[in-house]
């Protein structure tokens, strides 16, 4: 039992309390898991609980609410329900649909007590039978209101929501005076929460950025079924109903864009008229100019930074230049200099040497020879160089005349063996390159292989082919391994060189081509190299062909004739026919002859593709 | 989704599943719902369980057992020399860890603790597996609560090398605890429960406090030198008295005739706990000789008198020293195999004289279902792991009281908002006034650290212009306690709704 208060004593918080403590609990138990779990998120049960109190504390608060008398009441039409203002008949008019559910039905639990037909009847008044109470209205108010889908409905076209749109030439003298309302009262549409203010004239552009986008995105929950002209539950079939709802669906839809356009239009203008965007679209212009006038700024000092320093480049190659020419024109010069003193002291030696020689009167007895030593002198005058005539004059100058003549001859000697020598040489070369020449014309890298090739192709294309040196080099560029091209030309004058070739050397040739034959043919099997050769030789010898006469050639394609493909024991037959060949030898002519055939014809069908091209 | 809990304890190993809803104790291969902890080496082989303990007779050089007593511990730790000298299992010092030396034929195996520990709990995995009939590795194990951190990380690791997933450690007392469901109803009240468990070599009590369905170890005291063992001990040394007695042979000089006495008077102790008398009988005990002997409950419980009186004396040391007298304890939990012996079970009732003795479930399996439901409250969740400071709650630290007078007139204290409660917090309490009074003071105080008596005026609330009435005043009382301590009451009259808020902010 609490005892009672003494008189004066009051409310009152007379000593602090011990601060909390830690204790080690043990980690067991569900409730030590709640206890984590709550502590992890941070809230507490007995919290929570506190804070749903007070939610419901205050919804009882509202519940004390104002009801505003409809006068019009008792005069509504129970049959034109659609046209009724439902609030206005709940007597919630001033509440509208910010109105919460549980406001709704006190008011309507009001209504009923107030209006209910037993209640006034009780009272006295006159009840109209039936449905045409104005009763009536109430509960369809109610009808209409208790339920979310219709409430929806019936909000969202609410009578009394203006509906209208500010024009342009509105917004612009005073924006937000003009605007806040209208996006105030349009905001009541949105499903989503936290609609952005219009704000003022000193909101951030990324304020003023999410007013609009959220407007531009703008999600309504408006629709209008409330207006739809036909029920469908009056409908008395299914097709009805359907036909009834497709109407219901079209004019729905048709309203619902009309209200986006509204929207639409609504924000369009509030964006053109806000003096916000036209400032900002100012300051990113001015920004964005500055920021051009800086980069020119920034490219025109790079430019000129640029051409200076081409400039001085320009200016010190230039300097470089005249100094290496400067330079140049010294040496020139100073060359020049020595070589006219070279030359002065060459005329001075050769003068000097003329005189010696005049001294000594040219080493010679008679006139005639004094002559010959004279044009000799001239000649080593002329050609002797600066040292080597210092040194003839010194000799001369200290020897007699008898070793002074025998010097000059000496030295004329020595210059008329080197000039031979020198023509020797020059024709040495001269010839040399002759050969070299003839013979790089004549053999252009031919080799053993391509002159057997060509002999072959020379044999397989007699006389009179049609264009038979170009079959021949086509088919020397097909078979040939080397892989150097050859035209007509070349292959004539291999062909003619070949011709003029002596039999011997043809022979050699052969016997080259055997040899090489064997040699490569060798290092396969070595052990039978000796049992093998005989035959080799005869199969490989171009000579079992070359057997082949012109008469037996002749008889034999007659008998291939006259023996056709079906023939039974046909090469029999041929053999036969051909005397001194076996069969074998026929097939084997025969053979080669369609080779040969079919090598011909497809050299000439490239020739004529060349050709045609 | 099942979960198991293991008790892995120095003589015996047990294990729990829960599943459906509930715990229990599965039976081992042999049929045995417990397990005793002895690892047995062979040749080729490794044997765990009762076949092991059995065999230990022939082969107790390579048998370990009570590897719980040098887990996790150092070469040089008291409690590890103590368990060095008792072992039949040679034990080297390796590292400063103690290994013990398996004698393999010709060669020696080197084997640690962990590695034992690791095939018993290997053991219990295959007992709750077959009993499930599918794999599982969610376990909760037990620890003593004395168990630092080494031995914790020696025992979580053999349980993870043997195939467990260990989703907790949590400590013996308290798993007793939940097994009982203490405290777990509603998150309100609080309660002393004290947790007495005596094994197979020690005897442990605790003390612990249910506040708000969680609990905290406020004492605890463990005795390594009393236990089962100690009181099958004593009947062997019976036993071989009065085999001396009859065929004039000492066998106490005998390892393997005492193994054999000591089996023995284990089975005819565990026979006394159930019936008046047992008959112990032992073939060819010594010398060709068989022994056959009648062990009345009487005079067993005569041989261990002494023992009784040793396990039964902490319990008072250890209220005095928490502060609580034996009226303050709500409940006393009994586990161990050692507390079914009924004289024991007799003592500790003259203890609490009013207070019931949970033994419902067999007290050697009470720990690893208190394991187990854990692992059930644990399965699911994404992380059980735990820190170290989710353990450490902020709690109210004084009682919160309320002055009242009784029927006589006099003053008493009501506890609103006792100390140790987990915070925030927030109780409620419906108060009474005379229904005569147009005025009620509530006067609201703090109880003085360490002791209840002295009183500290906190705060007063009074509640003016009631209207008198017949009935009495219902006043309601919410008590809400935010982290720091700091205190916010209030009251309303029911009848009138008329209240009164007072809010105590924290000393500094």
């Amino acid at each position: 039992m609490l005892k009672e208060a003494v008189e004066g004593q009051v409310t009152v918080v007379c000593n602090a309390i011990a601060a909390s403590v830690q204790f080690q609990v043990e980690p067991v138990g569900r409730w030590f898991e709640a206890f984590l779990k709550r502590r992890d998120r941070n809230v507490s049960a007995s919290f929570q609980e506190l804070e749903e109190e007070e939610e419901l504390s205050e919804e009882s608060e509202d519940e004390e609410l104002q009801l505003e008398e409809y006068g019009m009441l008792k005069t509504l039409d129970p049959k034109d329900w659609k046209n009724q203002d439902h609030y206005a008949v709940l007597g919630l008019a001033h509440m509208r649909y910010k109105a919460t559910q549980k406001q709704i039905k006190a008011a309507h639990k009001a209504m009923v007590l107030k209006h209910h037909p037993d209640k006034r009847k009780a009272a006295g008044e006159q009840i109209v039978e039936g449905d045409n109470d104005y009763f009536t209205c109430i509960t369809k108010a109610i009808e209409i209101l208790s339920d979310p889908v219709k409430r929806r409905a019936f909000d969202s076209v609410d009578p009394t929501f203006d509906n209208a749109v500010p024009s342009k030439a509105e917004g612009k003298e005073n924006f937000f005076e003009v605007f806040s309302p209208v996006f105030e009262r349009n905001s009541r549409w949105t499903s989503k929460k936290h609609v952005p203010k219009l704000g003022t004239m000193d909101s951030t552009f990324e304020e003023v950025d999410t007013f609009y986008s959220f407007w531009y995105n703008f999600d309504s929950w408006r629709e209008f079924s409330y207006l739809d002209e036909e029920e469908k539950e009056k409908a008395e079939c299914r097709d009805e109903r359907r036909w009834i709802e497709k109407q219901n669906r079209a004019s729905r839809a048709q309203r619902k864009k009309e209200e986006m356009n509204r929207i639409r239009t609504l924000v369009d203008t509030a964006y053109s008229c806000d003096p916000r965007i036209k400032k900002f679209k100012e300051d990113e212009k001015a920004r964005k100019e500055s920021e051009k006038k800086a980069k020119a700024e920034a490219k025109r000092r790079e430019q000129e930074e640029k051409e200076r320093a081409r400039q001085a480049e320009l200016e010190a190659a230039r300097l470089a230049k005249e100094k290496e020419e400067e330079e140049a024109k010294q040496a020139a010069q100073q060359a020049k200099k020595e070589k006219e003193i070279q030359k002065k002291a060459i005329k001075k030696e050769r003068q000097k040497l003329r005189t010696t020689c005049k001294n000594w009167n040219y080493f010679a007895d008679s006139e005639a020879e004094s002559v010959k030593m004279m044009e000799e002198v001239e000649k080593l005058c002329d050609r002797l160089e600066l040292v080597s005539l210092q040194s003839l004059n010194e000799m001369l100058s200290s020897g007699t005349k008898e070793e002074g003549k025998a010097a000059v001859q000496q030295v004329n000697a020595q210059l008329q063996k080197e000039r031979e020598a020198e023509v020797q040489a020059r024709q040495a070369s001269r010839s040399s390159e002759q050969a070299s020449s003839g013979s790089g014309g004549g053999s252009k890298g031919w080799n053993e292989e391509e002159l057997q090739l060509l002999i072959k192709a020379v044999n397989l294309f007699p006389a009179g082919t049609n264009a038979r040196w170009e079959v021949i080099a086509n088919y020397m560029n097909l078979h040939s391994t080397s892989g150097i091209k050859r035209n007509a030309k070349d292959v004539i004058n291999k062909a003619k060189n070949l011709q003029k070739l002596d039999p011997h050397q043809k022979d050699e040739i052969n016997k080259k081509a055997f040899e090489k034959f064997k040699k490569e043919h060798a290092a396969v099997p070595p052990t039978v190299d000796n049992a093998v050769p005989s035959e080799r030789f005869e199969v490989s010898g171009a000579e079992a062909n070359a057997a082949w006469t012109t008469e037996e050639q002749k008889l034999l394609e007659q008998a291939l004739k006259t023996f056709p493909v079906n023939t039974p024991e046909r090469w029999e037959k041929i053999a036969a026919v051909v005397p001194g060949r076996t069969k074998k030898d026929c097939m084997k002519r025969y053979k080669e002859l369609v080779e040969m055939v079919k090598a011909k014809k497809a050299a000439q069908e490239q020739v004529a593709a060349k050709s045609k091209k | 989704m099942a979960a198991i809990g293991v008790h892995f304890g120095y003589t015996c190993a047990c294990v729990a599943i829960f599943k459906d809803g509930r715990a229990d104790v599965v039976a081992n291969d042999a049929g045995d719902r417990v397990t005793p902890a002895v690892v047995a080496y062979r040749d080729t082989e490794q044997i765990v369980g009762i076949a092991a303990k059995q065999g230990r007779i022939r082969n107790a050089a390579n048998t370990v057992v009570k590897v719980k007593q040098i887990l996790g511990r150092s070469f040089d730790d008291p409690e590890a020399q103590k368990h060095l000298a008792e072992s039949k299992c040679p034990v080297i010092n390796k590292d400063k860890k103690p290994r013990y030396e398996i004698d393999m034929g010709d060669v020696t195996k080197i084997v640690s603790p962990e590695e034992v520990a690791k095939l018993v709990f290997h053991k219990m995995k295959e007992t709750a597996q077959s009993a499930l009939g599918s794999d599982i590795t969610d376990a909760v194990i037990t620890v003593p609560f004395e168990f630092g951190e080494m031995q914790k990380n020696a025992l979580r690791q053999a349980a993870e090398g043997a195939g467990f997933s260990v989703l907790r450690l949590i400590h013996e007392p308290s798993a007793a605890l939940l097994a009982y469901g203490i405290g777990q109803d509603s998150p309100t009240g609080k309660s002393h429960v004290l947790v007495y468990k005596l094994g197979g070599t020690s005897l442990t009590v605790t003390v612990m406090e249910v506040n708000s369905g969680m609990y905290r170890v406020l004492a605890t005291h463990t005795d390594h030198s009393i236990g089962g063992d100690g009181f099958t001990q004593a009947l062997a040394q019976y036993l071989a008295a009065e085999f001396k007695k009859s065929y004039k042979h000492d066998v106490t000089g005998n390892p393997r005739a005492m193994m054999k006495l000591m089996n023995s008077a284990d089975v005819a102790k565990h026979t006394l706990s159930t019936l008046g008398s047992s008959n112990c009988f032992v073939d060819s005990l010594y010398d060709g000789m068989d022994f056959d002997c009648n062990v009345s409950r009487a005079r067993f419980e005569l041989l261990c008198s002494s023992l009784f009186n040793k396990s039964i004396q902490p319990i008072k040391a250890l209220l005095e020293q928490v502060g609580l007298s034996s009226s303050d304890i709500s409940k006393v939990v009994l586990c161990g195999g050692s507390a079914r012996i009924p004289k024991l079970q007799q003592m500790i009732q003259d203890l609490f004289p009013d207070v019931e003795l949970l033994s419902s479930i067999p007290p050697d399996e009470v720990i690893p279902v208190g394991a187990a439901i854990e692992a059930g409250i644990l399965l699911g969740r994404e992380s059980s792991a735990l820190d170290q400071d989710s353990i450490t709650v902020d709690c109210c630290a004084r009682d919160i009281l309320v002055k009242e007078a009784d029927d006589s007139g006099a003053d008493v204290y009501t506890v609103l908002f006792p100390s140790g409660t987990p915070l925030p917090a927030r109780r409620q309490h419906t108060l009474h006034g005379p229904g005569s009074l147009s005025s009620i003071c509530m006067e609201l105080y703090q109880s003085q650290a360490h002791n209840n008596t002295p009183q500290e005026k906190v705060a007063q609330i009074v509640l003016n212009n009631l209207e008198p009435k017949e009935e009495n005043h219902d006043i309601v009382t919410v008590v809400t306690m935010k982290r720091d301590g700091s205190l916010h009451v209030t009251c309303t009259e029911q009848g009138s709704g008329k209240s009164e808020a007072v809010t105590v902010a924290v000393a500094s």
